[in-house]
């Protein structure tokens, strides 16, 4: 368990130190460079974290709702039984 | 000062030194391609941070083994003592 959860922390801070480091290198040192063929077109680099956070903030608002209307709808049941 | 209020002024000064020049005109072409980007990679890089930070602190976590067995024989400990004054300790309450 211990082992795990030390696993999945190592996992994570890889991930996100690679993330950084392609995200860094694809924004700001392709420009200068000309062998760029490892990278997607620049405006990708805006269009995926716009994309994401939409969803994500959609994801959470979907979420918040659901649980609103449940919990509203269960009162009213409650109420009247 | 609210924390709130200090977020508030950074953001607000940061976003309008980033918007200051964006609109000049006389930057190196260097600086120039990557003005724009910099808001995005601004959140890309705090997201990055606050799951590298996760990762970091999940890696590091004491877990307190011989704490854990304490707490254990504590609970049992309680539990026999609650039983034997009529409390009932199996049934969770709604």
């Amino acid at each position: 368990m211990d082992l795990a959860d030390r696993t999945v922390g190592f996992v994570l801070l890889l991930f996100s130190i690679s993330l950084f480091s392609y995200y860094t290198f694809w924004v700001i040192i392709t420009p200068f460079v000309d062998s760029d063929h490892f990278f997607p077109a620049r405006e990708y680099a805006i269009f995926i974290p716009a994309l994401a956070g939409v969803t994500l903030l959609s994801l959470i608002m979907i979420f918040v709702g659901v649980v609103l209307l449940l919990l509203r709808s269960g009162k009213s049941k409650s109420k009247t039984a | 000062m609210k924390h709130v209020w200090k977020l508030g002024t950074i953001i607000t000064t940061l976003v309008v030194l980033w918007l200051a020049l964006l609109t000049s005109s006389g930057l190196p072409s260097t600086l120039s391609a990557i003005v724009p980007y910099l808001p995005i990679y601004a959140v890309v890089a705090l997201g990055c941070y606050g799951l590298a930070m996760v990762g970091y602190g999940l890696m590091v976590f004491p877990t307190c083994p011989t704490e854990a067995i304490q707490l254990q024989q504590d609970i049992a400990e309680a539990k026999v003592f609650l039983a034997s004054h009529g409390i009932d300790v199996n049934h969770s309450s709604d």
